[in-house]
Order: C-alpha cells, then sequence, then structure tokens
C-alpha cells in the first residue's frame, strides 16, 4: 500500500479523532465502524470498501457492552486500517487482509486502552494532595492530560494499524492462494455474522424481546428472498 | 436564572469531555469534578475548594447520565446541605445512572440505529445512511446529556425524582422491542450483503463458519469472543490459504 502522503495524514488525523470518541470526547460515535469506516473510504476515494469493512466490524462490535471497567478491543482506528488495506486490494482478497489487519488493530487498540487507564490511575494517584485541596487548576490541568495522552494513543494505534496495512500486501498477497484469499474473507465474515448475532442476543435476553428478535429476523429473511 | 445559564452551558460542554481521564482509581470522578466546577464558581471562598475536591472524588455511572449527579451535586452545595450528604448523594446514583443508561443507550438507542443502518447499508443507502445514524443519534445524545442536567440542577438532593420521568420509563419500554426487532432485521440483510461477492462454495462455507461460530459463542461464551475466534479463524485460514495453491 503506497498512499499519497496527504493522504496519510487525513487518515491519521480521522483515527485520532475515531479512537478519543471511543472514551474521551465527545462520544458522539464517529468510533463505530460504519461511521470510521465510511469516512475512510471517503478520504481514499472509495466508499463501498469503507462501507463494507465498517458492516464488518460494526457486526464484531456488537460482541461489546462498554459497561463499567469492562475490557474491550477498539474497532474504530482498526476499521481505517483495515479499509486503507482494503482499499490497496481488489476484490475479496482485500476483504480478508482488510479484516486480519483490522483484528490486529483492534485487539493492540484494546491494550493501548488498558495501559492508559493504569497509567491515568498512577498520574492521579500521585496527584491526590493536590485534588484533595479543592485547586480547580490541578483539577483541569489532570484531567486534559488524560485526553491529550488518549490523543496520543489513538494516534499511535491508528499509525500502528498503517504500518500493518503497509506490509499486509507485499507480505501475504503474494503468498496467498485466490482461494487462501477467499477463505480468510470467509473466516472474519463468518465471525463477524456470528458474533453480531450472538451479541444482540446476550442484549435481547428470554424475555419477551426475544419474539420481537425473532419477528425481525423473519421479516429479515423474507425481505433478502424477496429482493433476490 | 439567566445568571446560571452560562455556567450550565459550561458545565454542558464540559460533560463531552467527562471520561477524557478515565482510570480505575476514580473512574470518572476527575471529569465529573472539572464538569462541576463552572456551576461551584459562585460559592464562598471557604466553601469552594471543598465543594470542587468532593466533585472530583470516586464516580462512576453512564456517561450520558452524569449531568444528573453534576447538576445535583452542585445544586446540593449550593443549598447548604452536609458534606457527608453530598458524598451519599453521589454514591446512591452511580449504580441507578449506570443502569439506566446502559439500558437506554447501550442496550436501546444505539443497537437500534446501528441495527436500522446495517439493514439501511445492506439495502444499498450507502453513506446517506451513515450520515443519518449520527445525525440521529447524536439528537437523542445531545438532548439527554442535557435533560440530565437540568434535571440534576432543578431537583439537587430529591433528584430520584427525575429518574422515574415518565418520558424515561416509556422509552425504556419501547428501545427494548424496537432494538430487538431492528438487529433482528438487519442479520439476513447484512449476511446477504457481504457474501454478494463469494462463489457458491464460498457462501456454503460462510454458512458452516458463521453457524459454528454462533454455537461457539452460545455454548462458550465466557471465554470466547467475538476478536478472539476471528484472529484464531483468520490464523488458520491463512495457513490453509498458503498451503493450498
Amino acid at each position: 500500500m503506497i498512499l499519497p502522503l496527504e493522504l496519510l495524514i487525513a487518515l491519521v488525523v480521522w483515527g485520532t479523532f475515531v479512537g478519543v470518541d471511543l472514551v474521551s470526547l465527545p462520544q458522539m460515535m464517529i468510533a463505530r465502524p460504519l461511521v470510521a469506516g465510511t469516512v475512510a473510504g471517503a478520504i481514499l476515494g472509495d466508499i463501498p470498501t469503507g462501507l463494507k469493512l465498517g458492516v464488518v466490524f460494526e457486526l464484531l462490535q456488537y460482541d461489546i457492552l462498554p459497561v463499567g471497567a469492562v475490557r474491550y478491543p477498539e474497532y474504530g482506528p482498526a476499521t481505517v486500517a483495515a479499509v486503507a488495506t482494503a482499499h490497496a486490494s481488489a476484490g475479496v482478497l482485500g476483504l480478508g487482509l482488510g479484516a486480519l489487519v483490522g483484528l490486529v488493530t483492534g485487539l493492540f487498540g484494546g491494550l493501548t486502552i488498558n495501559l492508559l487507564r493504569r497509567v491515568n490511575s498512577r498520574i492521579i494517584h500521585n496527584a491526590a494532595a493536590r485534588l484533595e485541596s479543592g485547586d480547580p487548576s490541578a483539577l483541569v490541568r489532570v484531567h486534559v492530560g488524560g485526553l491529550l495522552r488518549d490523543a496520543l494513543r489513538a494516534a499511535v494505534v491508528t499509525v500502528f494499524g498503517l504500518v500493518l496495512a503497509w506490509l499486509a500486501r507485499p507480505l501475504l498477497g503474494g503468498v496467498l492462494s485466490v482461494r487462501g484469499a477467499v477463505l480468510l474473507a470467509v473466516a472474519v465474515v463468518g465471525t463477524a455474522l456470528a458474533a453480531g448475532a450472538a451479541g444482540t442476543l446476550r442484549l435481547v435476553g428470554r424475555g419477551p424481546n426475544l419474539a420481537w428478535f425473532a419477528a425481525g429476523l423473519a421479516g429479515g429473511i423474507a425481505a433478502t428472498i424477496w429482493l433476490r | 436564572m439567566a445568571a446560571v445559564k452560562r455556567p450550565l452551558a459550561l458545565a454542558l460542554l464540559r460533560l463531552f469531555a467527562v471520561q477524557g481521564s478515565y482510570n480505575y482509581e476514580r473512574m470518572l470522578g476527575v471529569g465529573v469534578g472539572v464538569a462541576e466546577e463552572p456551576l461551584l464558581r459562585d460559592l464562598d471562598d471557604g466553601k469552594y475548594r471543598p465543594a470542587v475536591a468532593r466533585g472530583a472524588h470516586f464516580f462512576n455511572s453512564h456517561p450520558y447520565l452524569v449531568g444528573l449527579a453534576v447538576g445535583a451535586a452542585a445544586r446540593a452545595e449550593h443549598d447548604g446541605a452536609p458534606p457527608d450528604q453530598i458524598e451519599r448523594l453521589r454514591e446512591a446514583l452511580c449504580g441507578p445512572l449506570g443502569s439506566l443508561g446502559d439500558r437506554l443507550i447501550w442496550a436501546g438507542w444505539l443497537p437500534l440505529l446501528s441495527g436500522l443502518t446495517l439493514a439501511a447499508v445492506a439495502l444499498g443507502a450507502g453513506w446517506i445512511a451513515v450520515a443519518s445514524f449520527l445525525v440521529v443519534y447524536n439528537i437523542g445524545h445531545v438532548a439527554l446529556r442535557w435533560w440530565a442536567l437540568k434535571a440534576g440542577w432543578t431537583h439537587g438532593t430529591r433528584v430520584s425524582v427525575a429518574l422515574h420521568h415518565p418520558v424515561l420509563q416509556k422509552a425504556g419500554a419501547l428501545l427494548g422491542p424496537a432494538m430487538a426487532f431492528a438487529v433482528g432485521a438487519a442479520l439476513p440483510l447484512t449476511a446477504a450483503y457481504l457474501s454478494a461477492p463469494f462463489e457458491s462454495w464460498a457462501r456454503v462455507a460462510l454458512s458452516i463458519v458463521a453457524a459454528l461460530s454462533f454455537l461457539g459463542f452460545r455454548l462458550r461464551g465466557d471465554r470466547l469472543n467475538g476478536l478472539r475466534l476471528s484472529l484464531a479463524l483468520a490464523a488458520l485460514a491463512l495457513v490453509v490459504g498458503v498451503i493450498w495453491q
């Protein structure tokens, strides 16, 4: 993947915004893979690829309920890297390689979130005396420091994903057969669909909403058959 | 009231970054303190600093509803409530605000709109569906943040009244079924959309992988998650793909 410098910068900036939106600011859901992927696709002039990988990672996102201090992979910047990978390789090979790069980036992103929270804990622990004095400027400094660290973290995750995207095509594209590329795409798309269904069923539970889920599923199947 | 508008607006703006220093020691506490601070500025010197320090103590809840605690605690400080009562109020709000927000947003509003967007994209609506998702989601998001802050500031220590607001009750009852229906309908449409470029043998393989993965998630959901299984299957597919030329 060789992209012009201005496109790489735009992707890093977008990935950073996406990474910061997940937890810190402003949680307006640009971190959702559907949004992150579509805009990354628009930056590359390839919205269909952005949408497709956005849909794959959006399904994987259903696996996560971000309650309390739960640990989870970070699929926003991961989707940006996935789209950059897929853009460089056409068709199913792009989908498979893009998804692979996105998964590894998502795993790395999740680890950095946990690390950042630990670093924040230590800094806040050390600043306890200043915070207990009620000094508003100390409070704001500690908080803004956390925001800036998250921005740096998101930028690092995006760059990591784009480096993987740059490596994926020459390292894997050459040795992978066409059937292998299809298998790779099948593995990730199949798991994403299953994760979407299982995650939704966890939200739905066994109560009356299960009937609504079944009704929706039946309607979706009917619409799919009718549209073929 | 006009004099309060500016601090309320400032507190609202700061609430958008309430998780900026999220950590395992005070969770959202520091962000809550930062958001509450503008509402405390007109307190006497002797009361201002202790109130700011209290505001930054441990707090955890759903980020969109934190405003309720920020407004209520700030109002209680103005009303001269004893410090231990304010601490108890904050502690008492963590659980209810967390569970209400999780139910309304993470398990309702967000997956509902995400499901509708997935279905719309699968049906060919393209980026317009994604843009609509962002706009509609954030109308609800910003409205909830603003309502929470205002309700907290209005009710103070009696803020539990706001949690029984009929709109919240009705939204809770409607969002669950709507989310279940929308995502249920989106799944087959999305499967058809994603499998469109595959040949027939690959579609059969996709069905098998999806079915077995689903069974795995249902039976061993405690150990398996989407990321782990995807990575494991992708690694396996890579090995097979290199060998099977």
